[in-house]
């Protein structure tokens, strides 16, 4: 027996001694208890999931009452990766929930549903035939919408939104349950493998390969949060408990990334070029789109969530990029862009499940999720704000976290790719290239904002005043995540071998001071050394001007008159909405915000104002734009369909005998 | 039994199902529809008495019995007592006047020889030649049900389908097995109960059995 074979018997039998624990243990209990076992039982899969990567072998056959072949549970290096990262992130956030769930979210349900999250989440990239992946994939949307539901008695919002992710992954279920019927006719068996060896036969036969191809994309795109598949996001999101966002925007996300390079690399390797051109296209659009709803967000988890959509954009550009490039002929910048694509996956599940548990901490200590009614945590919460700035750190993709050395990666790829003789790469290269570049500088000013207006300066409403520092396991949690995105950030080339080694994907080297070397378009990231220097110049400046200030005698100015400048309260710092507000103006079309100004004067002069009211709201335009439509005309459809329904017991039973007849006339031709 | 007797005495009894079945379609007295039914119960019993004493199996007589037992004396029983509270109750505005719902019953007659075509094409059996009675039995049952007001209407076209399902079975498969045939028979007994309960108290309610009056239960 390997290890791949006990891990996942023992993660299987971990959770489900969890959620028996969960419905059973008494409820001052049931956190410490349902918590410690999910945290095991999502440690369990991690080290599976390394297990898998490094290449061991091992499954887990389920045989079933129904007349389908075995569910088999078998994942393959690929598979081990994104099981990997979502028992990563599972650890973290059931270490989180311990200390976090309260209230609803500390329900019975809510536990049980979460300790059934996690593996549903881990175990999708371990399936290995068709029928279990799209069971897990069920079992994952189901607990979510469950855990999703848990505060509904308080926030009516709550139910919108889970009306709109439950129909949302519904639909991409369908779309996945569609495209696997069609690949299934087409081979006769249900294992992954089975599949793709159809693909190779059939591929010349066209139509049905590029329709079931659509189809999984869709699903996996929805279930990614790709524009225009991404409503569910912002909604969902902010409304889930900190610690079930965490994995569903870290690890659930991520599932949909796994679906489309499982495509890319295992179903259907040499994708059609129209594929890979919608995904680079969908990719740009949801990473612009993504970044900037989440710049001009105001509420933190909404930024989060579509922040999410952001790095799902940047990650669909590079597996787009890798298969264009491969058909190509550029296996080397085609490697390279693969990989990119898995270290977005893994530095996005590091970096936003830190995030979330740091806004979920903020939000447990003051009830808030506005930025615009927070500030001045800094003194406060000084572990969270930690936590939170290094998870900001690398979701603006700045050094020396996982996120700078990912998208390092990804540009790469397109620089040296954009150097291949192709007419269609040729083009998309410098877009894509333009795409990536605005986006991250957009994703700086976007976490600057949330970290800046969160974290410095004053205190803007009475809840950050009683504002108190996370208890320790969610404290712990925050850090963890942290840590191991600067940890990876720093290991640069060791974690880039272990990924492109997933994959198959050559040359992608780690020097002797875990730096990385790409050596297909021969370039070199030493993190570091990098750090090292930075380290070292910033010593050097600061030091002789620390010393130098202490020498000093203190001094103390006071203004004669300050412009009223001296009587500074915290109506006058920035706000999320007016750092934003440059970004509104600019990119005014794609946003369309609604400005209300409402401007009271006194009644002795029209000139003397004595208050100024402004509300801006921002919606999702494409949502507007898209769904809108669609909803009203579904409605009416539905309108119509009522009329088939009066209510009359005649009117139904004659149906009944129409139908009969129409049968027999039928059946008797 | 010579062979000739066997068939007439099968096409006799089929005979008298299906004009029981026209009959109760025609008159609007609730009354004679009941007794009608028990009417339809005894052609039932025979058409199972004569076929068990073509082929000589006993089983097959104990059926018999037990169908005219349950056909023709308890359910029609039910109903009746189901409907003492309002002696001469007439059905007085069907959907379906009863000259279109006589033509109906021929159009759906004819549909049932159309359709069971093949099931008559099985054998030589002259019990199978009658087997479109039973199909038409099903479809003028669901069509009392379809085009009744009162609660009892619906019931009497209820058992009427289930005495042309029988008829069906008994025909093409020598009858369904005894066990399958007494839960069956149980189950239409539980419903006629319940759907005597459930009239009496319609009754209690709007003072009335028109089923129009349960439109209100729909959801606005």
């Amino acid at each position: 027996m390997t290890a791949v074979d006990l891990g996942l018997r023992l993660h299987l039998a971990l959770a489900a001694a969890g959620v028996l624990v969960a419905l059973a243990a008494a409820p001052e209990r049931r956190a410490r208890w349902a918590g410690s076992l999910a945290a095991t039982a999502a440690a369990a899969g991690l080290v599976t999931g390394l297990a898998a990567m490094a290449g061991t072998e091992g499954r887990l056959t389920l045989s079933t009452a129904l007349p389908l072949a075995p569910l088999t549970l078998a994942p393959d290096r690929l598979g081990g990766l994104f099981m990997a990262i979502a028992g990563g992130v599972g650890l973290l956030a059931a270490l989180f929930g311990i200390g976090y769930a309260h209230g609803p979210s500390s329900s019975a349900t809510s536990w049980a549903a979460f300790v059934a999250f996690l593996p549903s989440v881990q175990l999708v990239p371990a399936a290995a035939d068709v029928v279990s992946f799209l069971l897990v994939w069920e079992a994952m949307a189901i607990t979510s919408t469950v855990l999703l539901l848990a505060d509904h008695e308080h926030r009516p919002q709550v139910l919108s939104a889970t009306r709109w992710y439950a129909v949302m992954t519904h639909l991409g279920f369908l779309a996945l349950l569609a495209g696997f019927a069609v690949l299934v006719a087409e081979s006769g068996g249900t294992t992954l493998d089975e599949l793709a060896r159809a693909v190779e036969s059939h591929r010349q036969q066209g139509g049905r390969y590029h329709g079931a191809l659509a189809l999984l994309t869709i699903g996996f795109a929805a279930k990614a949060g790709l524009v225009p598949l991404h409503v569910w996001l912002p909604r969902a999101h902010p409304e889930a408990p900190s610690h079930v966002s965490a994995v569903m925007s870290g690890a659930m996300a991520g599932t949909g990334i796994y679906g489309l390079v499982l495509i890319a690399v295992r179903l259907m390797p040499e994708p059609p070029q129209w594929w890979a051109l919608a995904l680079v296209a969908l990719g740009i659009a949801s990473a612009l789109y993504g970044i900037l709803q989440a710049s001009v967000a105001t509420d933190v988890k909404r930024l989060l969530g579509y922040s999410t959509t952001e790095n799902s954009g940047l990650m669909a550009i590079a597996l787009g990029l890798a298969v264009l490039l491969r058909a190509d002929g550029e296996t080397g910048p085609a490697d390279v862009a693969l990989v990119a694509c898995l270290m977005l996956a893994v530095s996005h599940a590091a970096f936003k499940t830190t995030l979330f548990l740091g806004a979920g901490s903020v939000v447990h200590a003051t009830g808030e999720r506005d930025l615009d009614r927070l500030g001045g945590l800094l003194p406060r919460m000084p572990w969270t704000a930690t936590a939170f700035a290094l998870g900001g750190l690398g979701a603006a993709a700045l050094p020396v976290t996982a996120g700078f050395v990912s998208e390092w990666v990804l540009l790469q790829a397109i620089i040296h790719g954009a150097r291949g003789e192709g007419r269609v790469v040729a083009v998309v290269m410098p877009l894509a290239l333009a795409a990536v570049a605005l986006t991250a500088g957009l994703a700086l000013l976007t976490m600057v904002k949330a970290v800046g207006v969160a974290f410095l300066a004053r205190g803007r409403s009475e809840a950050v005043a009683t504002a108190r520092e996370a208890p320790a396991p969610m404290v712990t949690a925050m850090l963890a995540g942290a840590g191991v995105l600067v940890l990876l950030g720093v290991a640069a080339g060791p974690l880039a071998v272990a990924v492109a080694g997933t994959v198959d994907a050559r040359g992608i080297l780690a020097t002797s001071t875990a730096g990385l070397h790409l050596a297909a378009v021969d370039a070199g990231l030493e993190p570091v050394r990098l750090t090292g220097g930075v380290l070292v110049l910033t010593a050097l400046v600061a030091g002789p001007a620390i010393l130098l200030e202490r020498r000093r005698p203190r001094r103390r100015t006071t203004l004669p008159w300050g412009c009223g400048g001296v009587r500074t309260s915290p109506r006058m710092e920035y706000t999320a909405t007016s750092y934003a507000e440059p970004l509104v103006r600019v990119f005014g079309d794609a946003l369309r915000p609604t400005r209300d100004v409402a401007v009271t004067r006194t009644d002795r002069a029209w000139f003397v104002v004595r208050e100024v009211r402004f509300h801006q709201q921002l919606e999702d335009v494409v949502e507007q734009a898209l769904y809108r439509p669609l909803q009203a005309v579904l409605n009416r459809t539905a309108e119509l369909a009522r009329g088939v329904q009066n209510g009359s017991i005649h009117r139904y039973l004659t149906y009944s005998l129409a139908a009969l007849i129409a049968v027999l006339a039928a059946v008797s031709r | 039994m010579p062979a000739t007797t066997y068939a007439q005495l099968v096409g006799t009894a089929a005979g008298v199902l299906l004009l029981s079945a026209v009959l109760v379609v025609w008159r609007r007295s609730l009354i004679a529809a009941v007794r009608l039914l028990a009417l339809q119960g005894v052609a039932l019993a025979v058409l199972v008495a004569v076929m068990a004493l073509h082929a000589g199996e006993g089983a097959l007589l104990l059926v018999a019995v037990l169908v005219l037992v349950l056909k023709a004396v308890v359910l029609p029983g039910a109903v009746r007592r189901a409907m003492q509270l309002a002696a001469g109750e007439r059905e007085e505005a069907p959907l379906l006047n009863p000259t279109a719902a006589l033509l109906a019953c021929v159009a759906l007659a004819g549909l049932a020889y159309v359709v069971s075509a093949p099931l008559v094409e099985i054998g030589d059996d002259p019990a199978l030649r009658v087997v479109p009675v039973g199909v038409s039995l099903v479809l003028i049952g669901l069509l009392t049900i379809a085009s009744r007001r009162r609660a009892m209407s619906q019931l009497i076209g209820f058992v009427m389908m289930d005495n042309g399902i029988a008829t069906v079975a008994l025909l093409t498969a020598g009858g369904v097995p005894l066990v399958v045939e007494l839960g069956v028979s149980l189950d239409v007994l539980l419903v006629v109960l319940i759907l005597a309960v459930l009239t009496t108290r319609m009754r209690s309610v709007f003072g009335d059995t028109d089923l129009d009056e349960l439109r209100e239960l729909r959801e606005e």
